[in-house]
């Protein structure tokens, strides 16, 4: 198929039927509505294009910079929108967590400010949200920026309920229930509008973070009351999926029906195929939405299942020899070469420290050993955290790959308690 | 006929339990008369044991202080103590009563400026001095017996930060240094941390004021002191609503009401968003802890950089702990507006240049709301001395005698600015404890906090 601007591949996506002897629900039909497919990856295209289509001249020609807060796929289809145009953009967000999303933001330039702890929605309760904070910053400079604000802008839900929810429409028919991930409701409640309207009793099921625990693109059910366009009456359930759950579903979706999704996909499946074994059976017709592919995530992946990465099953923790605060001083003034690697973060490192250390925090570190271990055979290699239970897994991973590696028994508390000197930087 | 805008206060079930009670709340004016504060004390234990709840689950080792100086009921200092907490003392006079409150001097901290007898004390006693000025250290260092060892925090300020709130408390950060060496040099003194104080909800501030903090206790390190605590004060929320909507209705009704309507006139009519709040007093200490620093959450930052944190909550431990009651003395038309006149100052029950923006709750209150909102007016001399400028839709009809109840006013409400003028001593206090299904009462008068 042709086409003459990317922006006309936006929507139009395709609808799966997943091979029902796969998925396994008896009687179910389920497809995969795949937003995966817009030319910027994801369903967040759709709205990008939306909030902005009919502003766009006006931007260009006011030299505008557009702004929005978001920390993954709709910053990066603005930003991409936005450069096409030659206008600027600027993404504030409370974080972005993902490593491949960050790094494909820097790639396309995006200007993004972290506001660690505030809220990315507007809050009622905090007096500068980033909500408030974009505020400011419009007010500062009236006319500068123009803000898409996805969280509240209808536009968000039109797209959705002109496109997404007409599509599955027209290409499946009437539904019996539509499962997507909720970050500002947009897509679930527009195609669900659209699709409520064809048929009434089409049930809804927004699917959120379990508590405490994180995937990206959505929210956790306590973080939902922040965001403007959400409506809890508006589903019939809303679901909280684990991330080890959401990594599974995504995974078999890979395997079994050769859907590359991401792990908001995965949740979202898994909660669809719950409510459908769960329910009273009979035919039923089921879509889920599919947000986005699963590659940008592969770190989220390997973070948190490293054994599909091929890690060896690393050694045990209490295998790691372990040398008291003692033994430490002994060595060095027998004049051995004695490494120190303390695994806290930078900032606790510089506010206190054992006398000499090198800083490589854990997570750090693990990357680095995982590319192969770094340290001489001949240095003693001392592993410091806290208490030392976190240092003692690269302690016993050092040693087992044959270096003189040694966890500090008690961490910097136990040396620090017992009287010992900490420098500052 | 105007329409109307209620401001229904949130009511902690024990609060809603006396109220709900005539009887006992007659008792309660019979015996100690009108005005009268009442304090809840069980439920700043209640207050104390959520808060250390969310430290706990977040695993970072704590102390929690209670800042004294939000009420000057001895009985709500007696719970906390009786809870485990420590208290925070602002002057001798708090000092005083938190030892015989049963505080042992290592439980004590006195923050704020404090006057020379104040430091002598501290000095002589051995109680935890968070340090306001430079010149507050000379004066420790110098009454610190060499030997020693006076815990000391340094209080700092002059954050670079823009999104921590300018203070004119403190130790600027340009003199932390300064600060630190008098410390070192001081033969009696002991630096046991940094500290700060920051009242907003926003977690954003703290984040930022901690790391700043972090860098003094580097400093501190490397001149061979040893740190062990950082104290970010106080400042979370109080909840008085339980449904944020009725505030916005009357935020917008506000802005398009005639001038008068709904506001005595002359009268600012800026809604103070404190009231507004429905989000639980724990939640600012929640959201800091889970705030991310350097891509951890902050307890974790704070377990990793081996600091105890304290806190120094006020409001949010005696949040719903007390309620103030006033007599209806009489009712009158004047300026064209219902007036319900009571027994009471407005300095009474609020800071004077605050503002008690809920309805207060009509004891034993019978048949339809009014369709008409009041406005409250005290008894003292001055024009000024409306207890509501904002017109209040009580739930049905008050008369005289009958008693209104303003809700969750046990932080800074009932002491901060209580004045005797007129002649009219502040109202008396006392502490009510439910005991099988009955309130006891007992006087708990501490005057002038
Ligand atoms: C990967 C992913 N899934 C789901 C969503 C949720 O979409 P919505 O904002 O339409 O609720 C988003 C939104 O950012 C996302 O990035
Ligand atoms: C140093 C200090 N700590 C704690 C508090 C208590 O604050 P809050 O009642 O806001 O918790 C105050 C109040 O002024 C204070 O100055």
């Amino acid at each position: 198929m042709r086409y003459d601007s990317v922006l006309d591949m936006i929507g139009e996506t395709p609808l799966l039927r997943l091979d029902p002897a796969k998925h396994g629900v008896p009687e179910a039909e389920i497809f995969l509505k795949l937003e995966s497919a817009n030319p910027f990856g994801s369903v967040k295209d759709r709205v990008a294009w939306g909030l902005l289509r009919a502003h766009i001249d006006e931007i260009v020609e006011n030299e505008q910079v557009v702004v929005e807060a978001s920390s993954g796929n709709t910053a990066k289809a603005l930003q991409i929108i936005a450069s096409m145009h030659g206008v600027g953009f600027r993404a504030f967000t409370n974080r972005v967590r993902v490593r491949e999303v960050r790094e494909m933001l820097s790639l396309l330039g995006t200007e993004v400010t972290e506001m660690p702890g505030l809220s990315e929605c507007p809050d009622p309760t905090a007096p500068n949200d980033v909500f408030g904070v974009i505020g400011d910053l419009m007010a500062a400079e009236p006319g500068r920026y123009h803000h898409t604000s996805q969280y509240t802008n209808e536009d968000n839900l039109r797209a959705h309920y002109e496109q997404t929810g007409r599509e599955i429409h027209r290409d499946a028919g009437s539904v019996d229930l539509l499962v997507g991930g909720l970050g500002t409701t947009g897509s679930t409640r527009g195609a669900a509008t659209y699709l409520r309207e064809r048929n009434p009793a089409t049930a809804v099921v927004g699917v959120v973070a379990a508590e405490g625990d994180f995937i990206p693109g959505i929210r956790s059910a306590a973080e939902m009351w922040e965001v403007g366009l959400f409506d809890p009456g508006f589903y019939d359930a809303i679901a909280a999926v684990d991330s080890a759950d959401a990594i599974s579903a995504s995974l078999e979706l890979a395997t079994r029906h050769g859907v590359l999704a991401g792990p908001t996909t995965g949740a979202a499946y898994a909660a669809a195929r719950e409510r459908l074994l769960a329910g009273p059976g009979g035919p039923v017709r089921a879509v889920v939405i599919a947000c986005d592919r699963m590659e940008p995530y592969l770190s989220y992946y390997r973070h948190r299942r490293p054994d599909l990465f091929g890690a060896a099953s690393p050694a045990p923790a209490e295998e790691a020899p372990s040398a008291t605060p003692g033994d430490l001083e002994a060595w060095v003034a027998a004049g051995e070469h004695v490494v120190v690697v303390d695994v806290r973060t930078a900032l606790a490192f510089q506010a206190g420290h054992i006398p000499g250390a090198i800083n490589l925090r854990d997570d750090l570190l693990e990357q680095v050993m995982e590319a192969g271990m770094p340290f001489s055979e001949r240095s003693r290699v001392v592993f410091v955290c806290p208490t030392g239970d976190r240092s003692a897994r690269f302690a016993a991973r050092a040693a087992a790959s044959g270096r003189k590696a040694y966890n500090l028994e008690g961490g910097v508390l136990g040396w620090r308690d017992s009287g010992r000197p900490l420098a500052g930087v | 006929m105007s329409q109307r805008f209620p401001l229904p206060a949130a009511r902690h079930p024990l609060a809603a339990r006396f109220l709900d009670d005539a009887a006992a709340v007659g008792e309660a004016i019979e015996r100690f008369g009108s005005p009268l504060h009442v304090v809840f004390p069980q439920v700043i234990a209640e207050n104390a044991a959520a808060l250390a709840g969310v430290l706990r689950r977040h695993g970072v080792p704590y102390e929690i202080f209670y800042a004294h100086k939000v009420n000057a009921s001895a009985a709500l200092l007696a719970e906390t103590s009786a809870a485990g907490l420590g208290a925070d003392v602002a002057s001798a006079a708090e000092l005083d009563r938190a030892l015989t409150a049963g505080f042992a001097p290592d439980r004590i901290e006195a923050t704020g400026p404090k006057s020379p007898a104040f430091i002598e004390r501290i000095a002589e006693l051995g109680v935890t001095a968070n340090a306001d000025d430079l010149w507050e250290l000379d004066r420790l260092a110098a009454a610190a017996p060499a030997g020693s060892a006076v815990p000391v925090l340094l209080r700092l300020s002059g954050f670079a930060s823009p999104a921590v709130p300018q203070s004119r408390f403190g130790i600027d950060l340009a003199d932390a240094d300064a600060a630190l060496e008098t410390v070192r040099r001081a033969p009696g003194l002991d630096l046991r941390g940094v500290a700060f104080h920051l009242d907003t909800a926003d977690p954003a501030a703290r984040v930022d004021a901690l790391t700043e903090s972090m860098a003094v206790v580097a400093a501190a390190h490397r001149k061979g002191l040893r740190p062990s605590v950082v104290d970010i004060g106080g400042g979370f929320r109080q909840r008085f609503v339980d449904d944020p909507e009725p505030f916005q209705s009357y935020s917008q009704a506000l802005a398009a009401a005639a001038p008068g309507e709904l506001v005595w006139p002359g009268h600012d009519p800026s809604v103070s968003h404190k009231y507004a709040n429905h989000r639980p007093t724990t939640e600012v200490l929640e959201r800091f802890l889970a705030a991310e620093l350097e891509r951890r959450p902050v307890a974790e930052v704070l377990r990793e950089c081996m600091l105890t944190l304290w806190i120094e909550p006020g409001k949010a431990l005696v949040d719903h702990a007390g309620v103030t009651l006033a007599s209806v003395l009489y009712r009158k038309r004047a300026a064209g507006r219902d007036l319900v006149v009571l027994d009471l100052s407005r300095n009474q029950v609020t800071p004077a240049d605050q503002e008690v923006l809920l309805d207060p709750v009509l004891v034993d209150g019978h048949g339809e709301p009014p369709a008409e909102g009041v406005f409250l007016a005290g008894r003292l001399c001055l024009e000024s001395d409306l207890v509501s400028r904002r017109k209040v839709f009580l739930e049905s009809e008050p008369s005289s005698g009958d008693v209104l109840a303003f809700v969750n006013t046990a932080a800074y409400q009932m002491d901060l600015s209580a004045s005797f003028a007129g002649g009219h001593p502040p109202p008396p206090k006392i502490a009510a404890v439910l005991e099988g299904g009955r309130f006891a009462f007992v006087a708990d008068d501490h005057h002038g906090s």
